[in-house]
This record gives C-alpha cells, structure tokens and sequence, in this order.
C-alpha cells in the first residue's frame, strides 16, 4: 500500500476535478438557477480551464505547495464573481502548509484541506450551516482530522472524506441561505442544494476517484 | 426575451467597444485587462479613486471616470463582480504614490475580489483603503447595517470622494470624508417590472399585473413588500417615511436629493415624484441642497426608481457642489 501520493498524482488529480467541473458545468448552472443567477457552473469550469496550461508547467519544479499557491493566484485573479476569490483562496491556503513537498502524505493531506477550510471561512465571512461550499469542505476537513487519529490507511481515509463532503453538500438542500445573492431569497433556498458545495463536491469526488484508483 | 442585442455573452465586451469609440478623448481601456481608466492617469499629487462592479447600470460604473469623479473602474460581467486581477490592475494603473481609495458596494463577490486585489496592491508597497457603500435601507433593518447592499449612494459618494480627492486630500483625510458621506446617505427603490439577464434569458423576478415590489434591490433581489400598485405619490409616501426615520433626518437638515430611473421609468413619472418628495421635505423644514434627476444607476431595463437622500454638511456642500465632467456625468 502506497502511502504518499506524488507531485504528478497531485496533478493528475486536479486534472480530473477540471474535467469534472466541465462535465458537469450545465447540471450547475441548473442548480444555480433557481437561487442565484444561473451561471456557477460556467464560470467555476471556465476559471479551472485556465489553470491547465500551470498544470503542464508544473511538472518541472516537482514543489506541490507553489503549484497549489499558483493555482490558487490564477483563479484569485481571472475568475471575478464569488467563486474566483472563494477557490483561490482555498488553493493558495492549501499550498502555504506544503511549501517545498514533492509527495504527501495523510497528515499532509489533512494539514491542507484545514487550511483550505479557514481560508474560505475568512474570505467569505462564513460559518457552517449557511449553505456554502463550507458546508462541503468542513465536514470532509472533520473527517480526515478523525481518519488520521484513527490510523486509517490513505485510501480509507480518502473514501471516508469523500461520504462525508456528499452528505455535507446534501445537507445544503435543507438549509436557507444566508450567504451571497442568494441570501436574499431566504426561506425560497430551502430545498435547493447549493451550487458552491455542489462544485466543491465535485472536486473533490473527481480527486478522490483519481488517487483511489491509484492507491489500490 | 427582447433586446437588441448580438451574442448574449458578449454584451460587455461589445458594449464597452461602443463606450470606448464615442468617449475615447476622455477615457480608454488597460491593453490587457477589462479596466476603464481616464486618460492621462495616474495623476500627480492625486489619490487615485477605483471602483467596480458588475455591468447593466448604465451610466454607473464607467459613465463616471472622469474629471472630479472617479480614475478607473473594474468592468465585471453583467450584474457580476470583476475579478481580483482586474480590480488590482485598476489599482496599479492610477496610483501616482499618494495611494488609491477604493469604493464598492456591499455584495459579497464584490467585497472578496477587493480585499483580494487590496492584499495583492499592498504587497506592491502601494497604500490602498476601501469604502463599502451600504445605502439601501430596503435590503436590512438598521441593526444590521453591515448587510445592506449598496446602491445609488455610490453615485454621491464618486462625487464627493472626486472632489475631495482633486483637492489634493490626503488618503487618510479622503477616506474620512468618504465615509461621512456613506454615513449620510439613506437610499430605497420600487419596482413594478423586472430585467432580464441577457445570458440567463429570463426575468430576474416575476410580478402580478397591478403588482409592485418595495425595497428592490438593484439586480432584482427581493425587497420587503408586494403589494398592488399605488399612485406616485403612496408611493413615496412609503418609500420617503422609511428613509427619514432611518438616519434620521430631521427638521433644519440639508440635502441632496437623488431620484434614479431604474431603467424603464420615464423622466416623467420620475419629476412626478421628487414632486411629492420636495413637497415632503419641505412640510418637514428639510432644505434642498441639490436635486439629480434622471438615471443614475440603473437594473438594465427593470421599470420603478429608487429614493436617496444625503445629509450635507458645509465640507460635503462644497464637494457636491464641485465641478465634475465624464463621458456621462456634467456638472
């Protein structure tokens, strides 16, 4: 059992999450709809399409913590609407506790979705229960926390984040809104899941089905 | 839906072609960022002003840069904020050294991508504040001011902050004034008919017949009431008695009066109404500094206005009163 996952996994991992998202970028818009304006999964997809000519480059300087910082910036800087500032605070977060790693492990793993998580938390000014991406990346950011004190091997762990970010984000369908546009709709988000912890999920669905596969 | 129009996804980019040919002696466009900046910036001695947001409120935000109003401003998506990046090359491009204010309404995607660009302009070395503009009393109850959307109080504050800044304020002394002048500023809208997005293609809310919304919010967010329509002057009966007991404003005090066509609202109807608020504001011995007429800040096409009223005192007469010139504002 392999228990680090490489630079290149990284990589091809994230690859798969921008395949996802533009895979799925109509089936967000749907969800954006009724609660927003209609377009979170083109302009998340369309952000994440513009990291790919980083992910080539990142090949060569093998440091996961500056691609992840790269990444984050890039989307900081060319998506706008929440989503750009949201995202690229969540990657560039992740990448400051990974500065100079060629390979991680679980307790590195868990180090960055943490950071990830407060980044977002204090970017967006948002708690848990808002119905936000938080709603996704906190409980599977738990999750890994309970799988590293547990001793789970890298791959359990992996799947357990995975149930625990799709019940966070199904949990939003039952949640009103108390953040961004759709704040202002209030008691008519219920029922709806929200697009943020739909993408974030997404994300990480496609990351964890990539490195599984590779793990067993 | 029904606009004149060619690509839906390309309504910025061909409107701000058209923007650029006819106001091309007074502003122009950063080479590789969607940023309107005046011609000749950064000034010298100058704090340079930014702002941004999304687009439809014409002549908001880029009608404005000009002389005694605003240098640069970030052009996002319609009704979506503008990146980071361009919002941080907005900054860049009007420092002169004296640092640069940024004023923004209150919209979450908004207020990210500033303090993102702020974060990213400080670590330049170059010195950056913010002023968030809150005026709608429509959108939150007063306890909780910190979540009330900006909305045609960032048309006084580039003037005030544009006049101020020619002056040759400092950064510091122009964030002071900037934020008596949000302070003062109370603003509300009525809508009875929607906008459409052009990339969603559908209405952004749907009213009765006879139905009108209080408390709109300038991309068609909800307000506080529906009810039937009723004449100009139930209107702003409605409107004006929420906005007076909100600052308050009160006997002896003076002010400048905003009435902003939301998009589909004749002068007309809007004349009919400063009408009843000058009467208002008279029965109440509140005197009228200045009075704008007309559209401001508008929600693409959605048909009602909005009411806002600023509180004035001799430094803030005097900015008001300034000279200002830009492709969409004269004064």
């Amino acid at each position: 059992m392999q228990e680090k996952i490489s630079f290149s996994q990284i990589v091809e991992a994230i690859k798969a999450a921008v395949e996802k998202l533009d895979e799925e970028k109509r089936y967000l818009d749907r969800l954006d709809s009724p609660i927003g304006d209609g377009d979170h999964g083109r302009t998340v997809s369309n952000a994440f399409q513009k990291i790919v000519p980083l992910l080539e480059e990142g090949e060569a300087n093998n440091d996961i913590g500056r691609l992840l910082r790269g990444i984050g910036r890039n989307l900081a800087l060319s998506a706008g609407a929440a989503a750009g500032p949201l995202y690229g605070t969540a990657f560039m977060e992740a990448g400051k506790v990974v500065e100079g790693k060629t390979d991680v492990g679980l307790e590195e793993l868990t180090k960055m979705l943490e950071a990830a998580k407060e980044g977002i938390k204090k970017r967006g000014k948002a708690e848990v229960g808002e119905k936000t991406m938080l709603d996704t990346i906190h409980p599977a950011s738990e999750s890994l926390k309970e799988s590293l004190s547990k001793n789970l091997s890298l791959k359990d762990a992996l799947q357990q984040m995975r149930k625990a970010a799709k019940k966070g984000m199904e949990s939003t369908r039952d949640l009103i809104s108390q953040k961004g546009r759709s704040s202002r709709l209030g008691e008519r988000t219920r029922g709806h899941i929200d697009p943020g912890a739909a993408s974030s999920y997404l994300i990480i669905e496609a990351a964890v089905d990539f490195l599984v596969d590779k793990l067993s | 839906m029904k606009k004149f129009i060619n690509d839906p996804n390309k309504v910025v980019d061909e409107m701000l072609e058209g923007f650029l040919a006819a106001h091309h002696d007074m502003v122009e466009k950063l080479p590789t960022s969607r940023v309107v900046v005046r011609r000749g910036a950064p000034f010298k001695d100058k704090v340079g002003l930014v702002t941004g947001g999304g687009s439809g409120h014409k002549p908001a935000f880029i009608g404005y840069v000009g002389d005694g109003l605003v240098d640069a401003v970030a052009v996002g998506d319609i009704f979506s904020s503008p990146s980071a990046g361009q919002i941080y090359n907005a900054i860049k491009a009007v420092d002169s050294g004296k640092g640069v204010l940024c004023m923004l309404g209150n919209y979450s995607g908004d207020v990210m991508n500033f303090d993102m660009a702020a974060e990213m302009a400080r670590e330049d070395g170059i010195k950056v504040e913010q002023v968030i503009v809150n005026d709608d009393v429509g959108s939150s109850p007063k306890d909780k001011m910190e979540n009330r959307r900006g909305v045609v109080g960032e048309v006084i504050l580039w003037k005030i902050a544009g006049a101020k800044a020619k002056e040759g304020a400092s950064l510091e002394e122009l964030k002071k004034t900037a934020e008596k002048a949000i302070f003062n500023t109370r603003s509300m809208g009525v809508a009875h008919s929607p906008c459409t997005v052009p990339t969603a293609g559908e209405p952004t809310f749907s009213l009765g017949e006879n139905e009108m919304e209080i408390g709109v919010g300038h991309h068609g967010e909800p307000g506080v009431k529906r009810m039937p329509m009723k004449s100009a002057d139930e209107t702003t009966l409605m409107l004006m008695e929420k906005i007076l007991e909100d600052l308050p404003f009160t006997s002896g005090d003076e002010v400048v009066v905003n009435i902003n066509g939301l998009g589909a609202t004749p002068l007309l109807e809007l004349y009919i109404i400063y009408r009843k608020v000058y009467q208002m504001l008279k029965d109440t011995s509140i005197k009228v500094h200045r009075a704008y007429i007309g559209e401001y800040f508008t929600s693409l096409e959605m048909g009602g206005f909005s009411i806002t009223l600023t509180k004035l005192d001799d430094e803030l007469k005097k900015l008001i009163d300034a000279p200002a010139r830009s492709p969409l504002f004269v004064q």
